[in-house]
């Protein structure tokens, strides 16, 4: 019996007369790369957004542990254990970049670190584990987009969280960029946290991911082992009728 | 009749603190205009509205677009810093004191199905339907209109589609504060003002807006309405000086119970 | 040092009534400016409206001294009911964000004014409430000292502390600190609470200094205006900023309470557009600068036109 960490059952979306998320299930196992893809419009940010607890779902319910979450504020989410990063990166600008690592550290899932230098120490840890420990003390506004990218992560990844949710990480970055975030990727799940990706860039979540979700027009339509589900003819379909990249 | 006062704070939408300022100008403006030159206050408007246009045009490019960029305190700062002077510079030139427009216009009343309807009243609501119609046409129906309000909404994406982002906003700018100024000089027939005059009124429109929504003149004009209709009931019940209480009570109850406001709450609810 | 000397100030200039008192005033305004950075500055939640919980600390304290309730006792009090009254409008206010929170705390300011001038029986009315007697002002001198060493250890606390990092994210953004774990509704009520009690208490302190108070003094908008310039003057979210600000403040007060009645508000109109425009980390920003241009081998925050390999 599969681990589930974490679980959306009869996830739904409406946003006025649009669904966008239709009656999604999908388990999440521990330890487990998981990729969801889907052509432009599917619905992949806003189950993402569902799960990260930054929207409520119009039905359905989110679980942790089997814990529900639905409805929680975005704290709690996180403090429960799930961290996601943004699709637009939203870093403290006028913080430096441990400042900003170190509010992950503080305020995340528990035990927290008491006092500023144990939070530091947390956060010097999540940026080396990024590769951006040299870079602990310039403000966040002077990285470059991977380098923001990568404080993301780091900052989340400083929550202390069972499930981190990656929204369009890879977007932006060139192809030496694309590898080393991979790589970290890899590397926090090595370390023990669950991921989820939400991605259009295929070729990378082919060689990362251990699992792969679809969703087409606001519904799973199949999910399983990347080579078989990126083989499948409703997967093909699917983008090349809506023409994405892949 | 306060519909016609609720109409021009309406008019107003006030996000910018400093329209406070550019309200109460207008007022004093059109008061100097008529005891110094004796320029009737209904003719006003025609030199307010062009000199406003200039000045907000030209305080948007000078200071405002230099704030753009960094957080959005700043830009607050910028505008609260402007009516700070603007509203000190009404107290050195005019004084402290009490200042009306009295011609026989502003006297006269009009006898219409029985009741005596003051003509000031009457004009500046059918001036403040006017306007907010202009304004609601201008902002869908026109090109301009249609940038000012892509602008507002996203300047990135506005600039990628094409439009002259600085120019809208120039424009944008010169709008709001002439808008202020006319309304300033409407209320300048109704009221006895100060140079104090803009703040209890952008506080109305801000009710306003927050009841209404700020997406829509629909929206705002419901919010007019609304807090007029609050203010007409408060008149009869409670003594003259808490008056000024009510679109505050209001204000805090509407928000307390609806965070989207009424308009916003409607439209979820349409939604569903 | 500086502290010992402001201690040791009153004992030795004697016959310097006017130092003592400006000095006072200095004290006095850098622990309300001090109080109001608290959420203005570390959490970046501008109020224009705090000075409802300075009008509230004072009408307290005259009120309760006028029971014969001990000075003690009255100042607490006073500092309770402010952070009680920050609680009770905190609840709407934080429904909104940004701008529309400034706006609404003009309101609730002003809303608190007229409440005061209305509720004749508990205030007085426009015509105010007076004190009987005033301590010393040697007294007074020492009890603003001690608020505005107290707040600005506050401040200094909280802004190295777990909460002052909370409140850095809010202030930089809100929604981002809430996906990391930062409950920010809470994080602000908590700063608006402290600034309000502070406040409160130094509504005590000015009430028995100035022995006479009204709705417009304490409550009057130009007041909260006070408390909004002096930290964006001094260096707004800083700990050292408020007192700088005051300092400004108090001078620029004196030289202009003679000429033009407001001509001082207009002054700092001007100079608040100056600043936001130039220099939007005030005087403390430009002091930065001016180090940062002088030392050029220190290392200088990498500029974002270097495409630093991050």
């Amino acid at each position: 019996m599969a681990d589930v960490v974490l679980a959306g059952e009869g996830l739904g979306k409406r946003f006025g007369g649009l669904v966008a998320v239709r009656d999604v299930d999908v388990d999440f196992e521990r330890g487990e790369i998981c990729g969801l893809i889907g052509p432009n419009g599917a619905g992949k940010s806003t189950l993402f957004r569902l799960i990260a607890g930054i929207q409520r779902p119009t039905t359905g319910q989110v679980r942790l542990n089997g814990r529900v979450l639905t409805g929680r504020p975005a704290h709690d989410v996180c403090v429960a254990g799930i961290a996601a990063t943004h699709q637009i990166v939203r870093p403290f600008r006028e913080l430096s970049v441990i400042e900003n690592v170190m509010i992950g550290a503080f305020f995340g899932h528990r035990p927290r670190p008491h006092g500023p230098r144990a939070a530091r120490e947390a956060a010097l840890e999540a940026l080396a584990v990024c590769e951006l420990a040299e870079r602990a003390e310039s403000p966040a506004s002077a990285l470059n987009l991977a380098g923001q990218k990568r404080l993301e992560i780091a900052r989340a990844l400083a929550t202390r969280p069972e499930v981190l949710l990656l929204d369009e990480v890879l977007a932006g970055l060139n192809p030496t960029e694309t590898d080393q975030t991979l790589h970290l990727v890899r590397t926090i799940r090595d370390r023990g946290t669950t991921i989820v990706m939400v991605e259009h860039n295929l070729r990378a979540v082919r060689g990362v991911c251990s699992r792969i979700v679809v969703l087409v027009e606001g519904r799973k339509i199949v999910e399983g082992d990347p080579e078989r589900v990126l083989a499948d003819e409703r997967v093909i379909a699917a983008y090349l009728g809506t023409a994405a990249h892949a | 009749m306060s519909y016609g006062l609720a109409l021009i704070y309406g008019v107003l939408k006030i996000i910018n603190l400093a329209n406070a300022g550019f309200l109460m100008l207008g007022a004093y403006v059109t008061w100097w205009l008529f005891t110094s030159f004796h320029i009737h206050p209904l003719l006003a408007p025609l030199a307010i509205v062009p000199a406003f246009f200039l000045i907000g045009w030209a305080l948007e490019r000078t200071l405002v677009r230099r704030v753009l960029g960094a957080e959005p305190i700043i830009s607050l700062l910028l505008l609260f810093g402007v009516w700070l002077v603007l509203q000190n510079l009404a107290y050195v030139i005019w004084t402290g004191d009490t200042r009306s427009i009295e011609t026989p216009f502003v006297e006269a009343t009009v006898n219409w199905g029985g009741l005596q309807l003051a003509v000031p009243r009457l004009y500046v609501f059918v001036m403040g339907a006017l306007v907010l119609l202009v304004l609601q046409l201008f902002l869908t129906r026109t090109y301009l209109g249609r940038a000012i309000r892509a602008t507002a909404q996203d300047r990135d994406a506005a600039r990628l589609v094409g439009i002259d982002v600085d120019r809208v906003m120039g424009i944008a700018f010169g709008i709001g504060i002439a808008l202020a100024g006319f309304g300033g000089s409407l209320l300048s027939l109704l009221f006895s003002f100060t140079p104090d005059f803009g703040r209890a009124l952008s506080l109305k429109s801000f009710c306003i807006v927050v009841l209404g929504g700020l997406d829509s003149i629909v929206g705002v004009a419901f919010g007019s309405i609304a807090l007029a209709l609050a203010e007409a009931f408060g008149v009869r019940y409670m003594p003259a000086s808490l008056q000024n209480l009510i679109s505050f009570v209001v204000l805090v109850v509407v928000l307390i119970a609806l965070p989207k406001g009424i308009a916003g709450t409607l439209k979820a609810l349409r939604r569903g | 040092m500086l502290l010992a000397a402001l201690i040791a100030l009153p004992f030795v200039a004697v016959d310097q009534e006017y130092a003592v008192e400006m000095l006072f005033l200095i004290f006095l305004y850098g622990a309300m400016a001090t109080a109001w950075n608290l959420l203005g500055g570390l959490a970046g939640q501008i109020s224009f409206g705090h000075a409802a919980f300075l009008g509230i600390g004072a009408y307290a304290t005259t009120v309760l001294l006028a029971k014969g309730t001990p000075l003690a006792v009255a100042v607490v009090v006073s500092a309770l009911l402010a952070g009680a009254y920050s609680l009770l409008i905190g609840v709407p206010a934080f429904r909104l964000r940004g701008p529309y929170f400034s706006i609404a705390t003009i309101g609730i300011g002003e809303a608190t004014r007229l409440i005061a001038l209305n509720w004749d029986s508990l205030t007085g009315g426009a015509s105010g409430l007076t004190l009987a007697s005033a301590p010393p002002l040697r007294t007074q001198y020492f009890a603003a000292l001690l608020l505005l060493v107290a707040a600005v250890g506050i401040a200094a606390w909280i802004k190295a502390s777990r909460f002052g990092y909370a409140l850095a994210a809010v202030r930089q953004d809100t929604d981002a600190a809430e996906t990391l774990g930062v409950a920010t509704t809470f994080a602000k009520t908590q700063a608006l609470f402290i600034s309000a009690c502070i406040l409160g208490v130094a509504g005590s302190v000015y009430a028995e200094h100035y022995l006479f108070i009204s709705p417009d003094s304490v409550f009057g908008f130009s007041t909260s205006i006070a408390f909004v310039i002096m930290p964006i003057i001094g260096g707004l979210g800083t700990v050292a900023g408020p007192l700088i600000g005051a300092v400004v403040y108090t001078f620029i007060r004196e030289q202009f309470a003679a000429t033009l009645g407001n001509a001082d508000l207009l002054a700092f109109g001007v100079l608040l557009i100056a600043i936001v425009v130039f220099e939007p980390k005030g005087i403390l920003g430009i002091v930065d600068r001016i180090r940062r241009a002088g030392a050029p081998r220190a290392p200088a925050a990498p500029r974002p036109a270097e495409n630093a390999d991050g």
